[in-house]
């Protein structure tokens, strides 16, 4: 299909040039002298704590930067990014698990960091894992190092390295995914700088290390419009986009053509509670992100399934099948946010067999219509007429059928009332959920590493573990 | 020999391939096997595979209704054969169908007719906009034990209770059982108007005149 254009040509070339604006004339806080260093030789200039990005040096680096990188599973699949598809992956991060079965949360378990991953392994909608939730007990410099080590035993699928903050980070994620047989070129690893415009020196360091090792990295501005970014949306987007290229810079002065993703992780901010704000605003920032990434032709990964819901009611399907839906309509290349609930703060596994199912509504929203003469079917409506005047009993019918005409999703109840009531026991959506994601706990099982992966996998986290202390 | 045969017969129904049918119901013929084993351990088979998926939402619609067709034309190629030993396949039973008057529809009708008979009733469809006096009338000459009468439009339903009520004015129930259906017909709907029953689609449509003819 074509991809709906959210934004004008005219509005699109503003924002770029407000980007470049803020780029040149207003900067990014940036400390860190050995990044510096390499960021001055390039020509960029520094006022005060900022760095001034001269439009030329941003705009070669778009260009040097590999926009399509490629991600593969240990199971062989790979997801070509930036090649026209749309790819589905999981929240990153959740502090709380919802159990949709009695409607209470509790702080996520180490078996649920497990036991997510396996689900999301199991869902064939999402494409790319990432680690769901934080384990618990676990210090903040090793966070993120744990939950990749649990994710690389339970999936087969390609990674979304995490969210990472620190450069050693960077180079033990890489010394996993090596013993999976995931190479550094093909590992995507994502890194947050702070709102506004903010490189703090353990992120400009991680940048470093990531760019080195050669992995795919998502810079993940993730600004609160009202808060961190201006109230308006159009501002904030300028200003995430600023927040994304520059890290961007120093990557590709490091390794000219490492591979990246253009990310935006903007929600507004909920100005009663101070919260994030998973109204219809955050699929219009993602949608309008999609857009100003495409002018840069990278491949983008926003929000997609994202609501303030803390159950799997009215509102949560609502805000997260729009926030969904307009994102992959403006051509997104990746979709966060397969079983994410509370902006973010939770998840659940119910909602992760629902997302998927949503999912696949989208990829059939994004397949849009053909008007080919066998779509068209002139010919078919006139054999129908010179026989029976009915199509249910036309090949064509049924070869459509199948080749995906219709996107035939199996949790939503399109039963009479009768059937409904008697034979259903007036189950909802919510409730098959419920059951799959029970389901897929009790039967699904992923295919083990050897036993001297995992303890390779041990022996790294351990070696990391010994690094953080004595930096400590 | 015969089984393999058997299992490509079964097999043509379950993709509603209506051509290979005919064929393979032709090759039976040449082969002088009987036809009502080639209708029962062959074509029935098929029949009844794809009703169970459909019931179980495994198989869609057109697969149903391509299947009944398929099934139809099989049928009609060895009928001439059995008539010719002097046999005939066993008559589940004779079903009058009709569209209420005052409603023109009826695909869901004649998908229910299809798959009927496929399943060894015999079917007489009146077609569409029929008056009770026809529909009753029919019932009688072919002394059909089932009337099956549909309805898409909330205001051509009331037509199902005047044929019902004239079938009891003249004393013809229960020897006459009446099926009602269509898209705003309930259970409810059903009971209200003391019709012997409905169902939700065609398969449901078989067992339920399975059971008004007693042979569940």
């Amino acid at each position: 299909m074509q991809p709906l254009k959210f934004l004008s040509d005219a509005d699109v070339q503003s924002m770029h040039e407000a980007t470049m604006q803020i780029m040149e004339e207003i900067g990014v806080i940036w400390t860190h002298k050995p990044s510096l260093d390499i960021l001055t030789d390039a020509g960029c200039k520094v006022k005060e704590n900022r760095v001034l990005f001269p439009r030329d040096l941003v705009m070669k680096s778009a260009e040097t930067a590999n926009k399509r990188p490629i991600i593969r599973g240990r199971n062989g699949t790979v997801n070509e990014l930036g090649g026209g598809n749309l790819y589905f992956h999981n929240l990153g991060g959740a502090r709380d698990v919802f159990d949709a079965r009695t409607g209470t949360h509790h702080a996520a378990t180490q078996e649920d960091c497990i036991n997510a991953t396996r689900a999301l392994d199991a869902l064939p909608n999402c494409n790319t894992v990432t680690p769901f939730f934080t384990p618990p007990d676990v210090p903040n410099e090793m966070m993120a190092l744990h939950m990749f080590r649990h994710m690389l035993s339970n999936t087969t699928k390609p990674v979304q390295g995490p969210g990472i903050q620190f450069g050693h980070e960077a180079k033990y994620a890489v010394e996993m995914a090596a013993v999976v047989g995931i190479p550094a070129h093909e590992l995507t690893l994502s890194l947050s700088p702070v709102s506004p415009l903010t490189m703090h020196d353990v992120a400009a360091q991680a940048v470093m290390d990531m760019a080195h090792a050669g992995v795919i990295h998502s810079n993940l501005p993730a600004p609160t419009g009202g808060a961190t970014s201006p109230m308006t949306i159009t501002g904030s987007i300028v200003q995430q986009s600023a927040e994304t290229l520059a890290p961007l810079v120093l990557a590709q002065l490091i390794n000219p053509g490492c591979g990246v993703v253009y990310c935006g992780r903007l929600g507004m901010l909920e100005p009663r509670t101070g919260l994030i704000w998973g109204g219809v605003e955050l699929g219009i920032s993602s949608a309008a992100t999609v857009q100003l990434g495409h002018y840069y032709g990278f491949a983008v990964n926003v929000y997609g399934f994202s609501t303030n819901a803390h159950t799997l009611d009215a509102q949560n399907a609502f805000e997260r099948g729009l926030n969904a839906s307009l994102p992959a309509l403006a051509g997104a290349d990746e979709l966060s946010g397969i079983g994410e609930m509370e902006a973010g703060v939770m998840g659940s596994f119910a909602q992760m067999v629902l997302d998927n199912e949503l999912a696949k509504s989208v990829l059939r929203q994004r397949q849009g219509l053909s008007a080919d003469v066998d779509h068209l079917a002139v010919e078919i409506i006139s054999a129908v007429m010179d026989t029976n005047r009915n199509y249910l009993a036309s090949k064509h019918t049924l070869k459509h059928l199948r080749a995906g005409e219709m996107a035939l999703t199996k949790l939503a109840e399109r039963n009479s009332w009768d059937t409904w009531e008697e034979k259903m026991n007036r189950k909802q959506m919510a409730d098959y959920a419920i059951d799959e994601s029970e389901r897929i706990l009790r039967e699904h099982t992923v295919p083990p590493l050897e036993p001297q992966q995992e303890a390779e996998l041990d022996k790294i986290l351990a070696a990391a573990e010994k690094e953080t202390v004595k930096k400590r | 020999m015969s089984e393999e045969l058997y299992k490509q017969m079964a097999q043509s129904i379950i993709e509603g391939e209506k051509e290979v049918a005919i064929e393979l119901a032709q090759k039976s013929i040449e082969l002088n096997m009987h036809p009502l084993d080639t209708i029962t351990k062959g074509f029935v088979v098929g029949v009844n595979y794809i009703g169970d998926q459909f019931g179980a939402g495994e198989a869609f619609l057109p697969e149903l209704v391509m299947a009944g067709e398929a099934m139809k034309a099989a049928v009609a190629v060895l009928e001439p054969e059995l008539l010719k030993l002097g046999e005939a396949r066993e008559v589940m039973g004779r079903v009058v169908l009709a569209t209420v008057e005052g409603d023109i529809h009826e695909i869901g009708k004649t998908l229910v007719g299809t798959m009927l008979s496929a399943s060894g009733f015999e079917v007489t469809d009146l077609g569409v906009d029929q008056p009770a006096d026809k529909i009753i009338g029919k019932a009688l000459e072919i002394d059909a034990q089932i009337i099956g009468m549909s309805a898409l439009l909330t205001t051509t339903m009331v037509r199902q209770r005047e044929v019902i009520e004239e079938l009891d004015k003249e004393g013809l129930r229960p020897r006459i059982k009446v099926m009602v259906g269509g898209a705003p017909i309930t259970k409810d709907w059903a009971e209200k108007i003391k019709a012997d029953g409905t169902a939700e689609d065609a398969v449901g449509a078989v067992q339920l005149a399975k059971k008004l003819v007693g042979k569940e």
